[in-house]
């Protein structure tokens, strides 16, 4: 897969010369973060890389209680700093550790993760669980939940956009993460995220995503609602994953069938919601 | 294009196509432990590091190198210097084909530089991601284990 039709290889110095540089190959031009999604396949219509990873866009910072993840810190950058391991009782890092081997976590970047966004990808579904807040420039600046960036025409957006970096907001609580594969390290079957805010022994405030559905992590309002209010235990727990089986949207793929989805959903939610209860008790 | 970058410990300057895959320039160059299993990320046959972490060669173009410093197999030890690494799979058995060899020492490497008292369950991990058609791995886990015993008893050079 050598060489291809690319003949330039440029390395944005910031965001204002990716963004021109973008412009000026008119759709013929890639931005290149990783490279672990963009390089996998056949580069037909790419004639200009743009290396956007030397842009000064990896950070990742502790901000307003919670943490901001510049768009090319890679998954290892996030997995290693501190300020990700003190959110919300170490979340980020369960999730990255979900995601892939540690080669190509050193490679990947969040930014690259939410752009590919692929229906069976991790990140995804614990972004839209955590609230994360995207920023980005384009011909303007934008800025939006990662929730509604799915929900809208995210891939044209970032044809012509730079995303800059993503914000998690501070929880009072604990989530976690689960996931099954046909292995430990395969992508996602079906997986889930869920967090949840306890207080005086009654649930306040309840996030649960689901994704691989084959469809991407979506949050499930009707079972959140479903939480909230309740006391946290064996028989709520065996309620909700009743009703996740009961209402969860699933299908078919080459993959995994809608039946097994269906179950598989409900029990990882039920998992989730008991190690995230265990996290919030604490 | 002109490139420069620092390969097992020695400057490069060269020539590559812009698109030429990192894997394809390494081994033109000689690297050739470094091995094309997939070209996918998928097998880590073709694993090296990048300032001392490990990346798939075959999932990046030569030109992101640039100023870096790239070391593949080739320079952590040799036939007549082999590295700890290499001696323990060695002892260990953990070679048959040899086709995953290089990927499996490298990533290895990269584990025992962060953590030279890993549990066997970290091993794994490190080297879930690197595909093995012969060993079965165990042999692979021993041997890694057994260099790190002998780098926390410091017999690494
Ligand atoms: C072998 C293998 C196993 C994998 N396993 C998993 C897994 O278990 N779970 C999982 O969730 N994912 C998995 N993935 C997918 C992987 O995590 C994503 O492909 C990766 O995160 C992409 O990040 P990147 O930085 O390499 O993106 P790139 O390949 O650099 O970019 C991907 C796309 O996003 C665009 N882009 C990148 N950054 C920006 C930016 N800042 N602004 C605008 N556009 C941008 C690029 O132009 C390109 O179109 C796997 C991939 C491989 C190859
Ligand atoms: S050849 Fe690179 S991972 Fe298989
Ligand atoms: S020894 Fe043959 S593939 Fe590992």
């Amino acid at each position: 897969m050598d060489g291809g039709r690319i003949h330039r290889f440029h390395v944005a110095r910031d965001v204002e010369e990716a963004l021109s540089l973008l412009s000026a190959y008119g759709g013929k031009g890639a931005l290149l973060a990783g490279g672990v999604d963009l390089l996998r396949g056949p580069l037909a219509r790419v004639e200009g890389l743009i290396d956007i990873t030397r842009m000064g866009l990896s950070s990742v910072a502790e901000a307003r209680g919670g943490v901001t993840v510049g768009a090319t810190s890679t998954l290892t950058q996030i997995l290693e700093s501190p300020a990700a391991r003190r959110y919300v009782r170490g979340i980020l890092v369960e999730v990255m550790r979900a995601v892939a081997v540690p080669p190509l976590r050193n490679m990947a970047t969040l930014g690259g993760a939410l752009v590919s966004a692929h229906p069976w990808a991790d990140l995804p579904t614990a972004l839209v669980a955590l609230g994360a807040e995207a920023r980005w420039r384009g011909e303007k600046e934008g800025k939006a939940p990662v929730e509604d960036l799915y929900r809208g025409e995210f891939r044209k957006t970032f044809r012509t956009a730079v995303l800059i970096e993503v914000s998690l907001p501070p929880w009072d609580g604990a989530f976690a993460y689960e996931k099954v594969g046909r292995t430990r390290y395969d992508i996602a079957l079906v997986n889930a995220c869920c967090g949840l805010g306890i207080e005086d022994g009654t649930i306040r405030w309840a996030r649960v995503a689901v994704g691989a559905r084959p469809d991407r992590g979506e949050r499930l309002p009707e079972i959140e609602a479903a939480l909230v209010g309740r006391e946290p235990g064996e028989k709520l727990w065996t309620e909700i994953q009743e009703l996740v089986e009961a209402r969860v949207e699933v299908g078919d793929d080459r993959r995994a069938g809608r039946a097994w989805r269906r179950k598989t959903a409900g029990v990882l939610v039920r998992r989730a919601l008991i190690r995230a209860a265990r996290g919030a008790a604490a | 294009m002109k490139l420069s970058f620092e390969l097992n410990g020695v400057a490069q300057y060269l020539e590559a196509d812009p698109g030429e895959r990192l894997l394809s320039l390494l081994r033109r160059i000689g690297m050739k432990s470094v091995k094309e299993g997939c070209d996918t990320g998928d097998c880590g046959a073709c694993t090296i590091l990048i300032d001392g972490r490990a990346v798939r060669s075959c999932l990046m173009v030569a030109p992101q190198v640039q100023g870096k410093r790239v070391t593949t197999l080739e320079g952590l030890g040799t036939v007549d210097d082999p590295h700890p690494l290499q001696r323990a799979f060695l002892e260990a058995g953990a070679v048959q084909c040899g086709f995953c060899t290089p990927g499996m020492v490298v990533i290895a490497y990269e584990l025992l530089s962060r953590n030279d008292d890993p549990t066997p369950d970290e091993v794994r991990e490190a080297i879930a991601g690197n595909l093995c058609r012969c060993t079965g791995y165990v042999k692979i886990v021993d041997a890694v284990l057994l260099a790190a015993r002998w780098k926390r008893e410091g017999r690494w050079r």
